[in-house]
């Protein structure tokens, strides 16, 4: 028997045996005023069918009517309806009864519940315990019963649902103040108004962060009420976890709205790292996908931010990176989207060192947005990301070269020139694009240094074009300076640092370039045999105020003297050599001046003096550091001298120190350098930071690579206490020589990067526990690493572009 | 963190960065004020924000560190977002 069956007979057994039409009639309208309106129904069809009378006939229609009204008070709006389409063809005679309740019932179901409310008012039970139901499932807004003009003012619902209006506004616009839930007090809890009580007091908890509370309300939220649509984003918002269509868009914007839709990325976060931990690349790429939609609710730049990190900790596993891809392709078929996720694969793929395929996707992302216009293909933008893609070629050549397993430039130029490798690996055609692109100083600055060191006439032609386009920029005229000095033309080096004096007199190296180039001028001079027009030089140099300060003078005199001698003039060389005596106080100083001058010219020495005391020898040796230094000027010092220094310099003063730390490195002198920073870092005074760097810069030359590993910390210390200094130069020199290190040839391109937490800056503490390490440090390490010999690929390396390849296709087939 | 569009200017970088002090001062909320910091000196002038566009964001070393740049908030947002949800989701 089927349950049907088994209902109907259920109903009849229920049904008691009928014995006359008003017992017939009382014993239905019992059942219809109890709400038992299925057996009333069925009782009255029965002494319907049995009497056919139209006292029957109506009695029928009613109880039709009352199980239309309970199929309506269930939410069965369709069975409802189609039921009242069934009386009205059978009973035609009645079809207009039945019409309002069709109506109603549609209006119900599109959330107009006016007709209800207006029945409310006069209603009696059980009409009123049905209209109460419906409106408890089906009020989906508390203001349609407050300003129900068919309720009086004071009736108990209205003023209920007024008081549930303003604290349901209150509680999503701010704080409710302390009590303010009281109001709530009035509505009962069997009243239709009863879950939207309950969602005020979670709503109430959840912004007073009450969590367990806001649950707790929730939980007491009949499911088929209309707040309870409510449940599972509220849930969501908390971080429980749950279902919850996420499709609908008034999810996501009341989410975004609310939280910005942290809490629902949280286990999807927690269920990729642990298929990354497990290297599960399926699931990992399952959840990228749940993932992605999330973040379309966050700001744009947290989206970039999953994308690297994703990108980065895939590569970091060595996992394949096509589903990934395919997965990002996926997300969202947006062109802006394919080419963002093509610039963040090149990020990923710099970071991790290979910056040959980092060019080819850099390249792609830049043709790309070039030519779909969301970059302009000129102006600084373009030149940035030119100048970035330049600088990750490697400055090394070998390094270059070793990539391509080409043996020169020339054979590296030939696979370029016929396509077989893109014209994007090569740092020059980079820059001059880039110059194109923006002809800013950034730009030549970048061009000058990479044609510097392998055509000075190309370099110099850059620094020319960087005069004419930036003509208050100093550092092209300096650069043009130096050029023209290198290549003896004094004359025009003069003239150009005229310009240079004219844009900034006090600038430090003007300031300089004028002495270096006047004694250069007057060196080459005695070195040609015309003495008088060196002397001449000489002259003019020691009218010059900067050039008499110091003990500059002194190198002038010594020059002089050379000069003089020379020129054949012994006696009035001996002159000079007496009166330098009697003007300079420390005779060790100045045999090292008068000695490494001589040794310039490729004369012998003077007569040395008395050994001096151990402190005089230190003093002599920095006074001298510093003046060649400055005049830059090769200095030459007995090795003995240097050895006895670096033995004796306790005592010596933090100035002298320093002096000897820079020195030392001028020189090429990484053990004096060593020393020096040593007895410098037992010191606590104000050059710290400066011997901290100085001790880093003569360990980054050591040659074992756990010495260079102490350099990078002691740099990274000696930077973050320069930056606390305030001293800027310190940071920069700290900057480039980590940088430099970290470009080191012994870094392989495929090694892992550093820990992140390596790159921050260190701790107090950290850079205490350092100096300490390296005051104890006192024998010097082993200097002068030497450059292992290239060695040859097993395998020549090409740009892996089959990736890239895939992906451009993907992008130009759909521009 | 300051809760800035892309395309916001040197102004509405500086405005947005005070109203961000004022929620984490130094005083009360010392992280919340190293991010801010951190955040603000990103993109306080264009060529940072030009240099964050075009290299940034760094990866994160903790996949699950994303949930710190949003930031856990309870937003008042008035009535209508929840009722729209109500009334949207007919059956």
């Amino acid at each position: 028997m089927s349950k049907r069956d088994n209902r109907a007979a259920a109903h009849h057994r229920a049904a008691p045996p009928v014995t006359s039409p008003q017992e017939s009639r009382a014993r239905v309208e019992s059942l219809i005023a109890s709400g038992k309106t299925r057996e009333a129904l069925d009782l009255a069809k029965q002494w319907f069918k049995e009497t056919r009378s139209a006292e029957a006939e109506a009695l029928v229609i009613a109880a039709y009517e009352a199980r239309i009204g309970a199929m309506l008070a269930q939410g069965l709006y369709a069975d409802a309806t189609a039921l009242a389409a069934l009386v009205g063809d059978r009973f035609p005679a009645h079809r207009q009864r039945l019409v309002p309740l069709v109506t109603q019932s549609r209006a119900i179901a599109a959330g107009d519940v006016r007709t209800l409310v207006a029945e409310l008012a006069a209603a009696a039970p059980p009409r009123r315990q049905e209209i109460e139901a419906i409106l408890m499932r089906e009020l989906r807004d508390p203001r349609l019963l407050a300003e129900a003009d068919t309720l009086a003012a004071d009736h108990p619902l209205r003023r209920a649902a007024r008081a549930v209006c303003d604290l349901f506004a209150a509680v999503t616009s701010g704080r409710l103040p302390e009590g303010a839930l009281a109001a709530l007090d009035q509505v009962p809890r069997h009243s239709p108004l009863a879950p939207w009580k309950l969602l005020i007091r979670a709503l109430d908890a959840y912004y007073r962060r009450a969590d367990g509370a806001a649950l707790a309300n929730l939980d007491a939220i009949p499911p088929r009420a209309a707040p309870a649509r409510l449940v599972p984003v509220l849930r969501h918002l908390i971080g429980e976890p749950g279902a919850l269509d996420q499709r609908l868009p008034a999810v996501g914007a009341l989410i975004k709205a609310v939280s910005g839709g942290r809490p629902m990325l949280r286990p999807h976060l927690l269920r990729l790292v642990r298929a990354l931990d497990g290297k599960d690349p399926g699931t990992a790429v399952a959840t990228v996908e749940r993932i992605l939609p999330l973040l379309e609710l966050e700001p744009a730049p947290v989206k970039r931010i999953f994308t690297a990190t994703v990108l980065r900790h895939w590569h970091r596993l060595n996992l394949n990176p096509k589903p990934l891809i395919e997965a990002l392709r996926r997300d969202r078929r947006d062109l802006d989207w394919q080419r963002e996720t093509q610039r963040l694969i090149a990020l990923t793929l710099e970071r991790s060192g290979a910056w040959d395929e980092a060019l080819i996707f850099w390249d792609g992302y830049f043709t790309a947005v070039t030519r779909a216009g969301t970059l302009s293909a000129t102006g600084r933008a373009a030149s940035r990301v030119l100048l970035h893609m330049a600088e990750l070629v490697p400055a090394d050549r070998e390094e270059v070269l070793d990539t391509f397993d080409v043996d020169s430039e020339q054979e590296l130029e030939a696979l370029i020139r016929t396509g077989e490798l893109p014209e994007c690996v090569d740092r020059g055609r980079l820059l001059a694009r880039a110059r194109e692109a923006d002809p800013d100083p950034r730009v030549f600055r970048a061009l000058v240094a990479h044609w510097e060191s392998r055509d000075p006439r190309r370099a110099e032609a850059e620094a020319e074009a960087w005069r004419q386009a930036h003509p208050r920029d100093l550092e092209p005229l300096l650069h043009l300076v130096r050029a023209s000095e290198r290549r003896g033309a004094h004359r025009k080096a003069l003239d150009l640092l005229d310009e240079a004096e004219a844009i900034n007199r006090v600038h430090p190296e003007v300031r300089q370039s004028r002495i270096r180039l006047l004694l250069a001028s007057a060196e080459r001079r005695i070195r040609e045999g015309r003495f008088a027009l060196a002397l001449a030089d000489l002259d003019r140099l020691e009218k010059d105020a900067a050039a008499t300060s110091g003990d500059t003078w002194a190198y002038l005199g010594a020059v002089r003297s050379v000069a003089t001698r020379r020129n054949g003039d012994g006696p009035g060389a001996v002159r000079l050599h007496e009166e330098l005596a009697s003007r300079f106080g420390n005779p060790t100083t100045l045999a090292l001046i008068l000695s490494s001058v001589a040794e310039s010219f490729g004369l012998d020495p003077p007569a040395a003096p008395e050994p001096a005391s151990p402190a005089e020898t230190v003093q002599a040796l920095a006074r001298s550091c510093d003046l060649f230094r400055t005049l830059d000027r090769p200095l030459a010092v007995p090795p003995e001298l240097l050895a006895r220094v670096e033995r004796d310099l306790g005592g010596a003063s933090p100035a002298d120190l320093h002096s000897l730390c820079v020195g030392g490195l001028y020189m090429g002198r990484p053990a004096l350098t060593y020393a020096a920073s040593g007895e410098g870092l037992a010191t606590d005074g104000p050059l710290l930071h400066r011997f901290l760097l100085a001790r880093g810069r003569a360990l980054s030359a050591a040659a074992s690579r756990r010495d260079r590993d102490r350099a990078g910390r002691c740099l990274r210390a000696a930077r973050e206490m320069a930056g606390r200094a305030r001293d800027m130069d310190a940071v920069r020199e700290a900057s480039s020589v980590i940088d430099a290190l970290g470009r080191s040839p012994e870094s392989a391109p495929w090694a892992p990067p550093a820990p992140v937490a390596d790159l921050e800056p260190l701790t107090t503490d950290e850079i205490a526990r350092l100096i300490s390490a390296e005051r104890a440090h006192r024998q010097a390490p082993t200097f002068g690493a030497e450059k292992a010999p290239r060695k040859r690929r097993r395998q020549p390396r090409r740009p892996q572009r089959d990736l890239f390849d895939d992906f451009l296709a993907f992008v130009e087939k759909n521009l | 963190m300051l809760g800035i569009e892309e395309t916001a200017d040197d102004e509405e970088v500086r405005a947005a960065y005070l109203t961000a002090v004022r929620r984490s001062p130094p005083d009360r909320d010392p992280e919340g004020f190293r991010r801010v910091r951190e955040a603000y000196e990103a993109v306080r002038d264009e060529e940072r924000r030009l240099a964050l566009r075009l290299f940034g964001p760094a990866p994160l070393d903790r996949l699950d560190a994303l949930l710190d740049t949003i930031p856990d908030e309870r937003r008042h947002v008035g009535p209508e977002p929840w009722l729209d949800l109500l009334r949207g989701d007919r059956p």
